[in-house]
């Protein structure tokens, strides 16, 4: 009888606690860290309380950072979940399932890319002087076009290599979720003299409603992990407009000042922010 | 209608060109000399050298970064495999309370900021002696595969009919036999996908590497991205190669996840 009972405690258990301890111990680390004022240069370290965080709320850079996160965020959001619905509807729409498994097969590409390998195709194609990107706009006018070392554009062409990556592959979702409906509502809604747009505005999308706004968890969730197309596209730059706050984390404890405690507190910071606003939104969402 | 159809399939094309244009571009500037790559107007035709994928697979520091990547990228896998899967079949053949709020809180070990690992696990493995080796990166990338794992595979264990569990219940399986002989090789498909999307995830990883490695234990997307910074100038011919040679394994995986997908999306329709 044992046996039959132990089995969720014997597969649970273990894996739990492992997860909890490479979980929690960094974590409990870099609170720690982030009421210290350790440095990469100097290992002895003393307690400064809340030093580091009246520090940043005074700190124009780390200000900018956030704003730039916030933008981020709403960017690439808005624009991966548009994109995605209109494709997937445009797909469900004009093709054959053949066609459609196969273009499925395409627009899966991009997200599998390396996030690198991503930013630097685009950095590429972005190339004032010889992008691909670029060409159209130098063949008519004979002029460079400057768009990542731009400061207004910057952060749109970042944010529209992410919209590359994540748009095309949420198409993909959002047609699979479309094919997996039931036909009646919609061929009712058909014989109805529906138009084509109604059908899923007032139909389809309101079904699909609790899985596109997990869907648009999901993206923001996956929009914080931005470093790698940042980090390789502009490294924040032009000066600091595309700086958001791992980058500018980064650039404090590793490349500019080494100063680990500074960086860790900007880390706490983000991490209550996302843990309080997420897990507030998925419980509201679930229940 | 039949316009708008025509209209939206146009559409459809363009963006199909979109996503393999850029991508078709990299792959022929990978067999391009720069005085090819850096010309005002596109160069079409040339005459393609291997002089770049040479140059990079010939690099010491790229075998090294390989070798790495492999080991490290496996070794996180399997071990999510091992912790992973075990607990996501516990998780949906047992619903309550109870393993409701663990995949709650598997769910919410993605919400965590990269940064606020990376900082810390930086400070821990240098005081531990065992910075920048694999053994530090496997640690905490199981991090992520077990997590991964596990929230990919709930759906796929869920779809095990409980009746063919109960079948062989009844001709005398325990529990652990029916999860090993029975939910695993079901479920086998849409794990298989599970565990693909867990590597295609390590594979790609770059900022706790960035932050945890210097150079024994660098992984190739780090060494991918130092190549900018090769001497004096862009050398765009070697950066080109080194992108398609780092996206060809993920790739190699497109299959498995599309079907992946479609078996996770589809159930409804049963």
């Amino acid at each position: 009888m044992f046996r039959q009972k132990s089995l969720p405690y014997v597969f649970l258990v273990p894996t739990i606690l492992i997860l909890m301890i490479l979980a929690f111990v960094p974590l409990g680390y870099a609170i720690n860290l982030s009421f210290r004022n350790m440095t990469l240069f100097r290992p002895d370290s003393s307690y400064v309380g809340f030093e580091n965080f009246v520090n940043l709320w005074s700190d124009r850079r780390f200000l900018n950072a956030l704003w730039v996160s916030a933008k981020w965020q709403v960017i690439t959001v808005t624009a991966t979940m548009l994109a995605a619905v209109f494709l997937g509807v445009l797909m469900f729409e004009t093709l054959s399932p053949r066609q459609r498994n196969i273009m499925c097969l395409i627009f899966l590409v991009p997200v599998l890319l390396p996030r690198v390998c991503a930013a630097f195709v685009w950095r590429f194609a972005f190339h004032p002087l010889y992008g691909i990107f670029t060409y159209p706009y130098r063949a008519i006018t004979g002029e460079p076009l400057e768009i990542l070392s731009n400061p207004n554009l910057a952060l749109w062409a970042v944010a529209y290599v992410d919209l590359w990556q994540w748009g095309f592959f949420f198409a993909v979702i959002i047609v699979k979720l479309l094919e997996a409906l039931p036909h009646q509502p919609i061929e009712a809604a058909r014989l109805d003299h529906a138009r084509t747009w109604e059908i899923h505005a007032y139909i389809t999308l309101p079904m699909l409603r609790a899985q596109l706004v997990a869907l648009t968890l999901i993206k923001a969730i996956e929009s914080l992990r931005s470093f790698d197309l940042i980090y390789v596209m502009t490294r924040g730059g032009p000066g600091i407009s595309t700086e958001t706050l791992d980058m500018y984390a980064f650039s404090q404890g590793f490349i500019e000042a080494g100063r680990i405690s500074y960086a860790s507190s900007m880390a706490v910071i983000m991490l209550l922010l996302t843990i309080i606003i997420f897990t507030i939104i998925w419980k509201r969402v679930r229940a | 209608m039949n316009m708008s159809r025509r209209f939206g399939q146009a559409f459809l094309l363009l963006m199909v060109f979109m996503v393999l244009f850029p991508l078709l571009w990299t792959l022929l500037n990978a067999f391009k000399q720069n005085v090819d790559i850096l010309t005002r107007a596109p160069k079409f035709i040339f005459t393609p050298v291997l002089d770049n994928m040479i140059f990079v697979l010939s690099r010491q520091s790229v075998l090294q970064a390989l070798v790495n990547s492999l080991i490290i990228c496996l070794v996180s896998v399997v071990v999510g495999v091992v912790l992973g899967l075990p607990a996501a079949y516990a998780i949906a053949r047992y619903p309550n309370r109870i393993t409701d709020e663990l995949q709650f809180f598997v769910l919410s070990l993605r919400f965590l900021p990269p940064v606020a690992v990376a900082i810390p696990l930086m400070v821990i493995w240098l005081n531990l002696g065992l910075y920048d080796t694999r053994l530090a990166m496997i640690v905490t990338y199981s991090l992520l595969t077990i997590s991964i794992t596990i929230w990919l595979s709930v759906p796929g264990f869920q779809q095990v009919p409980k009746e063919i569990e109960e079948a062989a219940r009844v001709d005398g399986c325990g529990v652990y036999a029916v999860f090993f002989r029975i939910a695993l090789p079901v479920a086998a498909r849409t794990l298989l996908g599970a565990v693909a999307f867990s590597f295609v995830l390590i594979w790609n990883e770059f900022l706790i590497a960035l932050m945890l490695t210097t150079s024994d234990a660098r992984t190739l997307p780090i060494v991918a991205s130092e190549m900018s910074q090769l001497g004096m100038d862009v050398p765009w011919g070697i950066l080109n190669a080194a992108v398609i040679l780092l996206s060809i394994p993920p790739l190699l995986l497109l299959g498995l996840l599309s079907s992946f997908m479609n078996s996770v999306f589809s159930r409804k329709k049963k």
